[in-house]
């Protein structure tokens, strides 16, 4: 045996229990999702069951109105990230590009927001809300959100801008550009990557935040897919379960796919100095 | 505008619409809670009048509160601890080459990528005690002869949410030590392995010494989120049964949301944000001494 694949071996015996216990409850979401509705409360209980029903999911769909509680999903999720990555990139734009007084205490700044979480702020956020007369819409979780995931945004976007060479700008001033011409039509294209990889991360986090969307929303129709998904679960006598992990099949898979996909470059931003 | 004037403003208005929304919508709920906590409140929200500290006096008058108080530290350091010493092992064996690296690295993320709320409420049907599959796991293995209600008594309860809690910090934490993992110089290590180091020495003295400015962030970061994490134990058992895996976290939300204790509720706001502001000039400061050290070293490099 090559020592590699000794190693190997020894390396994923070592995580195999970690392995299995962030897969079982997936397993378990699949298998529940697709079984038929009194196959979820037998004695002993089992993982086999007689028949993949795929109906689950249609059913789902409209008894849990799932297809509303993703537009709403959609439209906070989507707004934003547009908006924080907007009201970011001048800023981060400023933090690599520029030597000016204050620039130490705004980065601290930032990290001290960062660290600022949502739920001890909850009870104040939603007396603004109320002042601002935005509780209920939908928009009050824009604003927050754009907020709470801005530092974080600037931070990625800065620790990337920083690694876009300085001269590529600077040739084009001398070829008589404006530094406002030389910013769009040089250094942004450059930046088009570092965006869209900060822009999907904020908007999975806006997409899985839950403490400001349970309570910046009370009415039914306006909840994020989240919020929806444990309305189904809380203070019920009867959980549809097999609604319920239909429900979190669809709302998780396509996440957790793109998440995957992309990490290597949230390790590599937070490498650049996201962290450090 | 005069152009001498220009320059040092560009970067300011670049930064100020950023700077303003910060303030305003994470600045200004912190004044609205220290002014709030003074306050007489009705349940409908209602100023009564100025009582000064009445109601952080009632606070620490409060069993609950102290329950909650001792639950939290038992939470956040079981929680941190027991992330940090299974992180470093697996960021250890990931920053190695092995067959199917690549894989056990999606798998190991896996969870950062669900929102905590989905995670919760997968466990808390995986733990069903009549129906839970985690059970039918356990008794096909023969581990168990009976089902088991985890989340019907509170010790068991917060403990397996205590588990899950770590699951979910896994992820962020092992990504800190792999950035710091790869920043390590390996000449250090060729130089140790010629003079014949054991790999146990080679992680005690050469890699621990290294890492220790990593372990140090991620221990502030994770005790930051989760000493604030609600939807974990909100989900799986919303701090019951009987207030019994209430956490401040929980019980803050319970005060203003369920029992309409507004005056109450901003006094223990204000005490977690002090709690939550000292660790986050702790963190602020190690990152200041860090980009310090590096500047050093840039500066001993061009030397």
């Amino acid at each position: 045996m090559t020592p590699k694949l000794k190693k190997s071996l020894l390396y994923w015996l070592l995580l195999s229990p970690l392995c299995v216990v962030i897969l079982l409850p997936f397993g378990i979401m699949f298998v529940t999702a697709l079984r038929p509705r009194d196959e979820l409360f037998v004695y002993p209980p089992t993982w086999t069951f007689s028949e993949f029903r795929w109906e689950n999911f249609a059913e789902m769909w409209v008894k849990t109105n799932f297809g509303g509680a993703l537009l709403n999903s959609l439209y906070v999720s989507l707004t934003s990230t547009i908006i924080a990555i907007v009201l970011s990139i001048p800023a981060a734009y400023a933090l690599s590009r520029y030597r000016f007084s204050g620039k130490g205490l705004y980065r601290n700044f930032l990290l001290m927001t960062q660290m600022m979480s949502p739920i001890v702020l909850v009870l104040g956020l939603f007396r603004l809300m109320v002042h601002l007369n935005l509780v209920n819409s939908l928009n009050s979780l824009v604003v927050t959100y754009v907020a709470f995931n801005m530092a974080f945004t600037i931070w990625m976007l800065q620790s990337y801008f920083n690694t876009i060479p300085r001269e590529l700008e600077e040739a084009s001033w001398i070829d008589g550009a404006t530094s406002f011409t030389s910013l769009v039509k040089i250094f942004l294209p450059l930046a088009v990557p570092a965006m869209v990889v900060t822009a999907i991360f904020t908007f999975i986090n806006s997409w899985n935040e839950f403490v400001l969307a349970l309570t910046l929303i009370r009415s039914q129709n306006d909840y994020t897919l989240p919020v929806q998904i444990f309305s189904q679960v809380a203070g019920r006598y009867q959980v549809e379960w097999h609604h319920v992990m239909a429900a979190t099949v669809l709302a998780t898979v396509p996440v957790a796919i793109v998440f995957s996909w992309l990490q290597r470059y949230l390790i590599r931003g937070m490498a650049l100095g996201a962290v450090k | 505008m005069k152009s001498r004037t220009r320059i040092p403003t560009t970067p300011l208005l670049m930064i100020l619409p950023s700077f303003l929304l910060a303030m305003s919508i994470i600045g200004y709920p912190i004044l609205d809670l220290a002014w709030t906590s003074m306050q007489e409140v009705s349940r409908f929200g209602k100023m009564m009048g100025f009582v000064g500290l009445v109601n952080f006096a009632e606070v620490f008058r409060d069993p609950l509160f102290y329950s909650s108080l001792v639950r939290t530290v038992i939470w956040t350091v079981a929680v941190v601890g027991g992330t940090l010493i299974i992180s470093l092992p697996i960021a250890i064996m990931l920053n190695d080459d092995f067959y199917g690296r690549g894989l056990a690295r999606v798998i190991v993320m896996l969870p950062w990528a669900i929102s905590l709320t989905m995670t919760a409420v997968l466990w808390r049907w995986s733990l069903n005690g009549r129906a839970g599959l985690i059970n039918a796991t356990l008794m096909d293995f023969h581990i168990i002869t009976e089902p088991i209600e985890w989340l019907a008594t509170a010790p068991l309860a917060f403990t397996v949410e205590i588990l899950v809690g770590i699951l979910v910090s896994i992820p962020f934490t092992t990504t800190i030590f792999l950035g710091g993992l790869s920043s390590l110089p390996q000449d250090s290590y060729e130089a140790a392995v010629v003079d014949g180091a054991k790999p146990w020495e080679l992680f005690r003295y050469i890699t621990l010494p290294l890492m220790k400015p990593f372990i140090n962030i991620a221990i502030v970061l994770n005790v930051i989120y989760v000493f604030n994490s609600l939807p974990i134990i909100w989900v799986m058992t919303e701090g019951g049964p009987a207030n019994g895996t209430d956490i401040l976290v929980t019980y803050l939300y319970k005060l203003a949301f369920r029992f309409g204790q507004l005056g109450k509720a901003s006094a223990i706001s204000l005490i977690m944000f002090s709690v939550l502001f000292v660790f986050t000039i702790a963190y602020v400061l190690m990152v200041m001494r860090q980009e310090h050290d590096s500047a050093d070293e840039e500066v001993k490099h061009d030397a």
